[in-house]
């Protein structure tokens, strides 16, 4: 009789990035994004590695754009949070940003 | 004295037979990741948070930051648990060398895992990021196949 034993293994890996004076683009966090998403085998069919290649890419741009759209609505609201504390001209100056 | 790699903390593998631990992502333990310089001496034998070698910066604060659990899940025969990565915000640290994971619900602080980030890594007015691996029976973090 064949049994495996239960086992836990310390092989797995954690990684670090960081950024000085400012903080991710949504670029960067995108991409970090489609990672956790879309996971692609080295040894898959090429066919299907450029295809889910391609799924990816699109991906990656779809969550950029959203992740855009919603920094700049974020901004809308801290900019109406600002203003409305009796500090237009920050409140401008981060609208502007 | 120094972080020599990635650990399951053994007494963590005891404590999962015993019912410590809850990572459900909701109504679950909270689990915490806390940093520290290459001073630490953390490894599989380690069994709790400790304040000694952990680092110290603007917004970083001692017991560093809760985690978002992935609810433990299966596939195929293998189960798993993960965390979401976490981003120390704003803030001005360095000399980190790597984290410890611990269980920040239950008494004395039980480790989960040690994390070695392989060199020191720094961040000025900026953010400091923790990617976790993806949350799957290959690479999670917590596997038990």
């Amino acid at each position: 009789m064949l049994t495996e034993p239960l086992g836990m293994s310390n092989n797995f890996s954690v990684s670090v990035k960081t950024t000085d004076n400012r903080g991710f683009t949504p670029e960067e966090t995108a991409k970090r994004c489609v990672d956790k998403l879309i996971g692609i085998s080295n040894n898959a069919h090429p066919a299907i590695r450029d295809q889910a290649h391609a799924y990816r890419n699109e991906m990656e741009k779809i969550i950029e754009l959203y992740m855009k759209q919603a920094i700049k609505s974020d901004r809308t609201t801290v900019y109406n949070a600002i203003k409305d504390s009796g500090n237009p001209k920050l409140a401008e100056y981060i609208r502007r940003m | 004295m120094a972080f020599s790699g990635n650990f399951l903390c053994t007494s963590f593998k005891k404590e999962l037979m015993t019912g410590t631990h809850n990572f459900t992502s909701s109504g679950g333990n909270t689990f915490n990741i806390a940093l520290y310089t290459n001073s630490a001496s953390f490894n599989a034998a380690t069994t709790a948070y400790t304040s000694s070698n952990e680092i110290s910066g603007t917004n970083y604060s001692a017991k560093g930051a809760a985690l978002n659990p992935v609810t433990p899940t299966t596939s195929g025969t293998t189960a798993f648990a993960d965390f979401a990565d976490e981003v120390f915000s704003n803030v001005t640290i360095s000399s980190v060398r790597g984290g410890l994971i611990f269980n920040d619900s239950a008494s004395g602080d039980p480790a989960v895992a040690v994390l070695d980030f392989g060199a020191d890594k720094a961040a000025s007015s900026g953010d400091f990021t923790i990617v976790f691996p993806t949350a799957d029976a290959s690479n999670a973090i917590i596997r038990i196949a």
